[in-house]
């Protein structure tokens, strides 16, 4: 009995120290670079996130990017904020099980103004698969000035025609070329999407998205 | 039990009585040893060596070993920290496996990725992201053969990571070639890249 207790206490002893490694090294990092008073309220945001079970990291992430910018303790501090609240929203949106890449994802699309529906489809579209790739696709056509709905109508069609991650990759470059040769940022994605859905045999690549979508032969 | 006792007391003599040529025999022995050149052994090295040097009960030995485990795991944390970095311990540093369409951006590895940017001009390109705390001093790129060409390799953990380029410790920038941030939270957007676990995306 004496060993089994000794055996599992020293099980816990080791394994206790690499569960809370993270935390203490957020939070020391935190402390280490941002103000005594901005950090404090920086770790509280950080620790109602853990309390949440939502990914911490990109919070800490976003503060220490803030102080490297040298921006102002209300603006770091408003920051993490928002992407406490943005991640909140990603895991409405994608669900209990979505991975910390993909709430952190879609956190950034939600607080650029794709709306919450639209990742609900994307998650409807793709039950199984990971959607970190789409909804960075989906991020980077907001950034170059597609409005938030037409991306997100993009990137769902996409992915409901069962393009996978590289077809959209691809799709992204096409669309950014388009745009950075000069066409409106509607009309490149309309015509990236006309391309990769011409392209895209429906249904091939549905359940496996990690494959390149078989491509219809032309005559 | 009278016929024992008996026999113990005869056991008892035999080993009481002496035994020719015993203090002879003893003294020879103790003659050789000390003729015996001692064995060449420092100090350290012999309680090293020695296999008596530290007997402990089991418990304590275990006490001892999760103690000795706590304090490197400690003194990890400690030295992670006053680095403010994240990134996970470089398993190889592997062959790049793709490209990125333009040639200039983030060639993404098994295990470490390699990123590639064009600054002419510049004196100095360093990168920052999350996986080194967003450091401008943590991440230099070296210039490459190709004048304004800098390079760096970073091992990064699977998952999602934003990043931007700072050149002349001063100008931020994104990687023109790499997916961009939806939000700009401090003024300019970051990139972002994706290690997964099946390979390079």
């Amino acid at each position: 009995m004496i060993r089994i207790l000794a055996v599992a206490m020293g099980t816990w002893f080791l394994i206790a120290p690499a569960t809370s490694f993270g935390d203490e090294s957020e939070e020391a990092r935190l402390r280490a670079r941002l103000g005594p008073e901005l950090a404090t309220q920086v770790i509280e945001v950080v620790r109602s996130a853990a309390a949440q079970g939502l990914p911490t990291s990109p919070l800490v992430a976003r503060a220490l990017e803030g102080a490297s910018r040298q921006a102002s303790g209300a603006a770091i501090l408003q920051a993490v904020r928002r992407q406490a609240s943005g991640l909140v929203a990603a895991r409405r949106a994608l669900g209990p099980n979505a991975r910390p890449a993909e709430l952190d994802a879609g956190a950034g699309a939600l607080l650029a103004g794709v709306p919450e529906d639209s990742l609900m489809s994307l998650k409807r579209a793709r039950p199984s698969g990971s959607l970190v790739i789409p909804l960075i696709v989906l991020c980077d056509f907001v950034a170059r000035g597609i409005p938030a709905v037409s991306a997100s109508s993009t990137v769902l069609a996409a992915t409901r025609a069962g393009a996978a991650d590289p077809a959209l990759l691809r799709m992204r470059e096409r669309i950014n070329e388009r745009i950075l040769r000069g066409e409106a940022p509607m009309g490149a994605s309309r015509e990236g999407l006309r391309e990769l859905l011409t392209k895209t045999d429906p249904g091939t690549a549905k359940g496996n998205p990690g494959r390149e979508p078989r491509e219809r032969r032309r005559p | 039990m009278e016929h024992d006792d008996r026999w113990d007391d005869q056991v008892r003599d035999a080993y009481r009585r002496p035994i020719a040529g015993e203090e002879r025999a003893r003294e020879q022995v103790i003659a050789r040893l000390r003729e015996e050149p001692a064995p060449r052994r420092s100090r350290w090295s012999g309680w090293w060596m020695d296999p008596d040097a530290i007997r402990m009960r089991p418990l304590l030995a275990v006490a001892s070993l999760i103690m000795v485990l706590g304090i490197g795991a400690g003194a990890g944390a400690w030295w992670a920290a006053s680095r403010g970095a994240s990134i996970g311990s470089p398993r190889s540093t592997t062959v790049v496996a793709r490209q990125t369409a333009r040639g200039i951006g983030a060639f993404i590895g098994a295990t470490a990725v390699t990123f590639v940017f064009r600054a002419p001009g510049a004196s100095r390109v360093s990168l920052v992201g999350d996986f080194n705390g967003w450091n401008p001093e943590a991440t230099p790129l070296r210039r490459a053969t190709l004048g304004d060409t800098w390079i760096a390799e970073v091992p990064l953990e699977r998952g999602l990571h934003a990043y931007a380029f700072v050149i002349d410790g001063s100008d931020w920038a994104p990687d023109p070639s790499a997916p961009l941030a939806a939000e700009a939270s401090f003024g300019r957007r970051n990139s972002l890249v994706v290690v997964s676990e099946g390979g390079p995306l």
